[in-house]
C-alpha cells in the first residue's frame, strides 16, 4: 500500500487513447479476414501444410457461425473487424518511441510501481528482449529440466509432433465464432510443455519469453503438464496495456496430466476500447489439480468463462475470478467446470466490482454428467455495487444428472456498507481511502493467492480507481 | 421461401381462427376483438424452440404435438355431486373450510358458491364467462391487458385467444375473506386441449386466499391444459394464490401467471407440482408500489419420466419491495425439473430485498435437475442473494435417523418429506399441506416398490 | 427386441457424407465411410443438437456447433466438448435400402 502518496485526478476510466503515427512503410495483410490473409499469415510463418489447411478450415467455420446474441453488446463488432489488420508481422509493427506516449499512462505506471523495462512493454515501445539478462539464468534452469517455453510459433517448428497431438484438442475450432476466428488467424503466444515429475517454484511468466511478441491480438497458448508435473504460469499485469488495436480474441488451451498440478494466472487491463474475447479450457486428468486466477480490469466488453473439463477420478478444478467494471466497460466473465469422472471436486470463486455506469455479469456452468459420482462443486460470486447506476447481473448453469453429487451455488449483492464507512471516517481515514479499503478487503480472497508484487499493483490500481467516486 | 405457403406454426385442424368465431359467436364485440387479435399474434410468434433461452431445456418438438389435439367439447356435468367422480369429491372433502367453491368439470364450471355474507359485501366468485355479461366494465379492463396479454408469448395467445373456461374473483376494498377459497377441477377427455383462465382482482386492503386444485386420471393420448392466471393485489391487499396439479400421466401442464403487487401489498404465491408428464410454469411476479412484498413458494416431486420446467421472474420496479423465493423439488425415476429464475432489480427501485432458492434432491441415478438462479441488478442500495443446491438424500440426516432404530426406507422418507415440508410450512393452508403430503407420501411409496 | 426400419435409399447417402433421418420416430443419422453406412443417434452427447447438420471427416462425425467428435459406426466420442458416446444403431442395406433396427 503506497503510503502518503498523493494522488492526482487521474482515472483509469477516462484516458484517452490513439498514437498519431506517421506513415513508416510496413508490411500487413489487408484489411479484414479472407482467405489470402489467412495465407499469408501460414506463409510468413512458414507453416506446414496441415496449419495452413486448419487455418482455412478455420476460416470457413468462422464464416459460417453467426455473432452471438448472448453476453455483452457486440452489435459495433462487424464494424471493428471489417476495419483491423488481421495480420502484422512483427518485425513490421509501427513503432512509437517512449516520448509518444500520453504524460497519464506514464503516470499509472509510475504510480503503480512498473519498473522500468517492463513499462516500455507495456506502452508497446519496448523491445522485449530488454529484460532477458534478469531471466537469463531461469530459462537456463529449466531448459536444463527438459521444460519447453516458447512462443507458439517456435513450438509449431521445433516440436512438431508434441504440438500437433495437442493442438486444437482442448478447443476445437468449432467451439465458438471467435475460437474459430483465433483458429484461422493465430500469431503469438506460448508453447509449454512441462515433463514428467518436474516441479517449477518459479511462475513461468510470458514477460520472460523472449522471442517475438509478448502477446498479439490472435495470441494462442498451448500448455502441457505432463503426469506429476507442477507449475504456475503468469500472463499479463495490473498496468494497463497500452495498444492501439481494439480487438483481442485469445485461445488458451491447458493439458493437466494425470496427478500434474498447474495454476494459469492471468491478470488484464486492456485500454476500454477494446473488445476483449478469450476461450480458455483446460482438462484434467486422474488426480490432476487446475486452477484458474482470472483478473479482468479494462477493456470495453470481456468475454471469458475459463474452464475445467474434469475428465478423471478425482480430479480438481478451481477458478478464481475477479472484475471491475468503470464507466462504459462490461465485464462478462466467470466459469465452467464440467465433472465427467467420479470423485471430481471443482470451486468457482467470482468477485466484481461495478463503479460509475459499469456493469460486471458473472456467467457460469457447473455440469455434472452421470456416472461422475462423489462429484462436489461450489460456487460463490459477490457482487459489490459502488454507484447506483451501476450494474451487475449473474447467470450460473447448474447442469446435474448424477444424483450423488452435491452443487452448490450462492451468490450475493451488495453495496459499500454506509456502516463500514462510517466507521472508517470516523477515525478519520479520508472517505476515498476508507472506499478502497473497504474493495480491498472485497477483493482479499483473490488477491492473496496473486504473487506479491501482483497483489500489490492490484491494491494500487484500486486506491486509483475509486478516486473521484465519492460524489 | 416454401414457407409462405405452411400454415403458421401451432394452428391445427381445432386450433383455428374458425375455432375463435365460433367460441366468440354470443360474445360482447370487445372481446371478440380481443381474441382475434390474439389469434394474429398467436399466428405470428413462432413456437418457441430450444435456441431461446428460456426453452433451452424443454423441447416442445419432443414434448408437444398440438396436431391431433381437439377442443374440448364436452357437455357440463350437473350441479350435483353425486354425479361427479369420486376422486373430485374425495379431493374436496379433503378441504377444510371455505369461503366458497368453484367446480370445474371438463372445461366447464358446474357448480359456483359463496357465502351469503360474502355475497352481500360485494364479493365475487363465479365463472369468468358468466362474468363476461355480468361484470363486464371489470371484465373487460383486466382481462388479458395489463397481466397476461395475448404478447406474452405463443401460448399466452393462444390461451387468449381460445379459452372457454375460467375463474373470476373479485374482493371489494376492505373486505377479508377469513378461509379460503376453493377451486377443484376434473379433467377425462384424453386428447383434448382445455384452455382456462384465473382473474384475481382484490381491491385495496382487502384479503383473501385463492386455492385452484387439478385433478385427473391418467391420459392414453396426450391431453393438453392451459391456464392464464392474472392476480392483481391492490395497494395493501394480501393475497395468496395456491395451484396444485395432479394431473396423471399424458397430461400437458402449462401455466403462465402473472402478479401485480401495489403499495404496500402482500402477493404471495404457491405451486405445487405433482402429476401430469410435463409441467411447464411460468411465473412473473411485478412489485409495482413501494412496500410490496411477493413470497413465491414451489414444490414439486417427480417419478417415472415426467418433467418440469418452472421459469420465474421477480421484478422489482419500485423502491422498497421485497421478493422471497424457495422452489424445492425431489426427484425419482428418470424425471427431470428445470428451474430458471431472475430478479431484475429496475434502475431507481432502492432498498430492494430479493432472495430467490432453488433445491433439489435427486433420488435416483437417472434423474437430472437444471438450475439457473439469474440476477439482473441496477441499483446499488439492495439486498439481494441467490442460492441453488442439488444434492442426494442427506447421509448424516438418514444414518443419524437410522441409529435412532428406523430402517432405511423409513428414514429417507423422513428426510424428503423434511425437506419438502419447509415449503409448505411456509404457507399453511388447511387442507393443502396434508393432502400435498399425503400425495408425496404416495410417491415414496412407489419408490420404495 | 429388433425392429428393422427403412430409412432411406442407399444412394441417398453417398460415401463421405451424412444424412439425417427418422426410424420410427427416432432421429438418426447415416453416416456412409468409404461404402460402408453406419447409423448414430442423430442428437450429440454435448447439446443434443442433430450430428446431421455436421460433417463426416474420415470416419468421424464432427457436429457443426461445438466440435464433437464421435467415431461414425460406434459413437464413441473422440474429441471435446463430448465426454459421452452417442448411441449407435445396426444398419442392414437389402436391395438399395438402408434398414436400421432402433430396437
Amino acid at each position: 500500500m503506497p503510503q502518503n502518496e498523493t494522488i492526482q485526478d487521474l482515472d483509469l476510466d477516462e484516458y484517452k487513447y490513439g498514437f498519431v503515427t506517421e506513415g513508416k512503410p510496413v508490411f500487413r495483410a489487408e484489411k479484414g479476414l479472407s482467405e489470402e490473409v489467412v495465407r499469408q499469415i501460414s506463409a510468413h510463418k512458414e507453416e506446414p501444410e496441415w496449419m495452413l489447411d486448419f487455418r482455412l478450415k478455420a476460416l470457413k467455420v468462422y464464416e459460417s457461425k453467426p455473432m452471438p446474441t448472448w453476453g455483452g453488446d457486440l452489435s459495433d463488432l462487424e464494424k471493428v473487424l471489417s476495419e483491423i489488420y488481421f495480420y502484422v508481422r512483427p518485425q513490421d509493427r509501427m513503432q512509437h518511441s517512449w516520448d509518444d506516449v500520453p504524460e497519464e499512462i506514464k503516470d499509472t505506471f509510475e504510480k503503480l510501481g512498473i519498473p522500468e523495462a517492463e513499462r516500455k512493454i507495456l506502452a508497446g515501445v519496448g523491445a522485449q528482449y530488454e529484460s532477458e539478462m534478469v531471466y537469463h539464468s531461469l530459462r537456463e534452469e529449466w531448459s536444463n529440466q527438459g521444460v519447453i517455453f516458447d512462443s507458439i510459433e517456435d513450438g509449431l517448428k521445433n516440436h512438431p509432433e508434441l504440438f500437433r497431438e495437442h493442438f486444437g484438442t482442448v478447443i476445437p475450432t468449432h467451439d465458438n465464432k471467435f475460437a474459430a476466428m483465433n483458429s484461422a488467424v493465430w500469431s503469438g503466444g506460448s508453447f509449454v510443455y512441462i515433463p514428467k515429475g518436474v516441479s517449477l517454484n518459479t511462475p513461468l511468466q510470458a514477460y520472460f519469453r523472449v522471442n517475438q511478441e509478448r502477446m498479439g491480438q490472435f495470441e494462442r497458448t498451448l500448455i502441457i503438464v505432463d503426469e506429476g508435473a507442477h507449475a504456475h504460469y503468469i500472463e499479463g499485469c495490473t498496468a494497463p496495456v497500452y495498444s492501439t488495436e481494439s480487438f483481442h480474441s485469445g485461445v488458451i488451451e491447458i493439458i493437466v496430466k494425470k496427478n500434474a498440478r498447474f495454476r494459469y494466472t492471468t491478470i488484464q487491463n486492456w485500454s476500454n476500447n477494446m473488445y476483449n474475447l478469450v476461450t480458455q479450457r483446460a482438462t484434467v486428468a486422474e488426480g490432476g489439480h487446475m486452477e484458474w486466477l482470472d483478473g479482468n480490469l479494462g477493456s470495453k466488453l470481456t468475454m471469458k468463462y475459463p474452464s475445467c473439463y474434469l475428465m478423471g477420478e478425482g480430479a480438481h478444478g478451481e477458478i478464481l475470478s475477479i472484475a471491475y467494471s468503470g464507466d462504459g466497460q462490461h465485464q462478462d466473465t466467470g466459469g465452467k467446470v464440467v465433472h465427467v469422472a467420479p470423485y471430481t471436486t471443482s470451486s468457482i470463486v467470482s468477485k466484481s466490482i461495478s463503479k460509475g455506469h459499469g456493469r460486471s455479469t458473472y456467467r457460469g456452468l457447473c455440469k455434472v454428467y452421470e456416472g461422475a459420482h462423489h462429484a462436489r462443486s461450489n460456487v460463490e460470486c459477490d457482487a459489490l455495487l459502488i454507484n447506483d447506476t451501476s450494474r451487475t447481473d449473474t447467470y450460473p448453469y447448474i447442469e446435474i444428472e448424477e444424483n450423488d453429487a452435491n452443487v452448490g451455488h450462492e451468490a450475493s449483492v451488495s453495496k459499500i456498507g454506509e456502516e463500514q464507512l462510517f466507521y472508517l471516517t470516523s477515525r478519520g481515514i479520508p472517505e476515498e481511502e476508507a472506499m478502497a479499503m473497504i474493495v480491498r478487503g472485497f477483493i482479499e480472497p483473490i488477491a492473496k493467492e496473486l504473487p506479491l508484487e501482483y497483489a500489490v499493483e492490484l491494491n494500487r490500481l484500486i486506491e486509483l480507481e475509486m478516486e473521484g467516486s465519492v460524489g | 421461401m416454401a414457407q409462405a405457403t405452411l400454415a403458421p406454426e401451432g394452428v391445427t385442424q381445432a386450433l383455428s381462427a374458425e375455432a375463435v368465431e365460433r367460441i366468440s359467436a354470443d360474445e360482447p364485440t370487445w372481446l371478440q376483438e380481443r381474441r382475434r387479435h390474439a389469434w394474429s399474434v398467436y399466428e405470428t410468434t413462432p413456437m418457441p424452440t430450444t435456441k431461446l433461452e428460456e426453452w433451452r431445456y424443454t423441447d416442445l418438438k419432443k414434448k408437444l404435438d398440438l396436431a391431433p389435439l381437439r377442443l374440448s367439447e364436452g357437455t357440463a356435468a350437473p350441479d350435483d355431486p353425486a354425479q361427479w367422480p369420486e376422486r373430485l369429491r374425495e379431493a374436496m372433502d379433503e378441504d377444510r373450510e371455505a369461503s366458497g367453491h368453484i367446480v370445474v368439470i371438463d372445461g366447464h364450471v358446474v357448480h359456483a358458491d359463496i357465502s351469503a355474507d360474502l355475497a352481500k359485501q360485494g364479493v365475487v366468485l363465479g365463472s369468468l364467462q358468466d362474468a363476461v355479461e355480468q361484470h363486464a366494465a371489470l371484465v373487460e379492463e383486466h382481462l388479458a391487458t395489463e397481466a397476461v396479454p395475448a404478447e406474452e408469448g405463443k401460448f399466452a395467445a393462444l390461451n387468449a385467444a381460445l379459452w372457454t373456461d375460467g375463474v373470476l374473483l373479485y374482493v371489494p376494498k376492505g373486505v377479508q375473506l377469513e378461509a379460503p377459497v376453493r377451486i377443484t377441477r376434473w379433467l377425462t377427455e384424453s386428447g383434448a386441449a382445455y384452455l382456462s383462465r384465473v382473474l384475481i382482482v382484490a381491491e385495496q386492503h382487502s384479503q383473501v386466499s385463492y386455492v385452484d386444485e387439478v385433478l385427473s386420471d391418467d391420459f392414453e393420448s396426450q391431453t393438453f391444459t392451459s391456464t392464464a392466471v392474472e392476480v392483481i393485489a391492490k395497494d395493501g391487499a394480501q393475497v395468496q394464490y395456491v395451484a396444485v396439479q395432479r394431473l396423471g400421466k399424458g397430461a400437458f401442464y402449462q401455466s403462465v401467471q402473472r402478479t401485480l403487487a401495489g403499495r404496500d401489498a402482500t402477493l404471495d404465491t404457491l405451486n405445487v407440482a405433482l402429476g401430469a408428464s410435463v409441467t411447464r410454469v411460468d411465473l412473473n411476479a411485478r412489485l409495482l408500489g413501494p412496500g410490496a412484498n411477493s413470497d413465491m413458494l414451489g414444490l414439486y416431486f417427480g417419478d417415472g419420466s415426467q418433467h418440469f420446467d418452472f421459469n420465474t421472474s421477480q421484478d422489482h420496479i419500485k423502491p422498497n419491495t421485497a421478493s422471497d423465493l424457495l422452489y424445492k423439488g425431489a426427484l425419482d425415476g428418470s424425471s427431470r425439473a428445470v428451474f430458471r429464475g431472475i430478479i431484475r432489480v429496475y434502475p431507481g427501485a432502492q432498498k430492494t430485498d430479493a432472495y430467490q432458492t432453488n433445491r433439489n434432491l435427486l433420488l435416483s441415478p437417472h434423474a437430472r435437475a437444471d438450475s439457473l438462479p439469474n440476477l439482473e441488478i441496477e441499483a446499488d442500495d439492495v439486498k439481494c442473494s441467490h442460492g441453488a443446491t442439488v444434492g442426494e438424500l442427506d447421509s448424516e440426516a438418514k444414518f443419524y435417523l437410522m441409529s435412532r432404530g428406523l430402517n432405511r426406507t423409513q428414514a429417507e422418507r423422513l428426510v424428503v418429506m423434511g425437506f419438502l415440508g419447509e415449503v409448505l410450512a411456509k404457507l399453511p393452508l388447511g387442507g393443502v399441506v396434508e393432502k400435498v403430503s399425503r400425495v408425496i407420501e404416495q410417491k415414496l411409496a412407489q419408490h420404495e416398490g | 427386441m429388433s425392429n428393422w426400419t427403412r430409412v432411406a435409399a442407399a444412394d441417398d447417402c453417398p460415401a463421405g457424407q451424412l444424412l439425417g433421418v427418422d426410424a420410427e420416430g427416432v432421429p438418426v443419422v447415416l453416416a456412409n465411410v468409404d461404402g460402408t453406412i453406419c447409423a448414430l443417434r442423430d442428437e450429440c452427447s454435448h447439446e443434443e443438437y442433430a450430428l446431421s447438420d455436421g460433417d463426416l471427416e474420415g470416419d468421424e462425425v464432427v457436429c457443426v456447433y461445438h466440435g464433437a467428435r464421435f467415431e461414425a459406426c460406434s459413437g464413441a466420442n473422440k474429441a471435446l466438448p463430448a465426454v459421452r458416446p452417442v448411441k449407435s444403431y445396426p444398419v442392414e442395406v437389402r436391395d438399395g435400402d438402408v434398414y436400421v433396427d432402433v430396437g
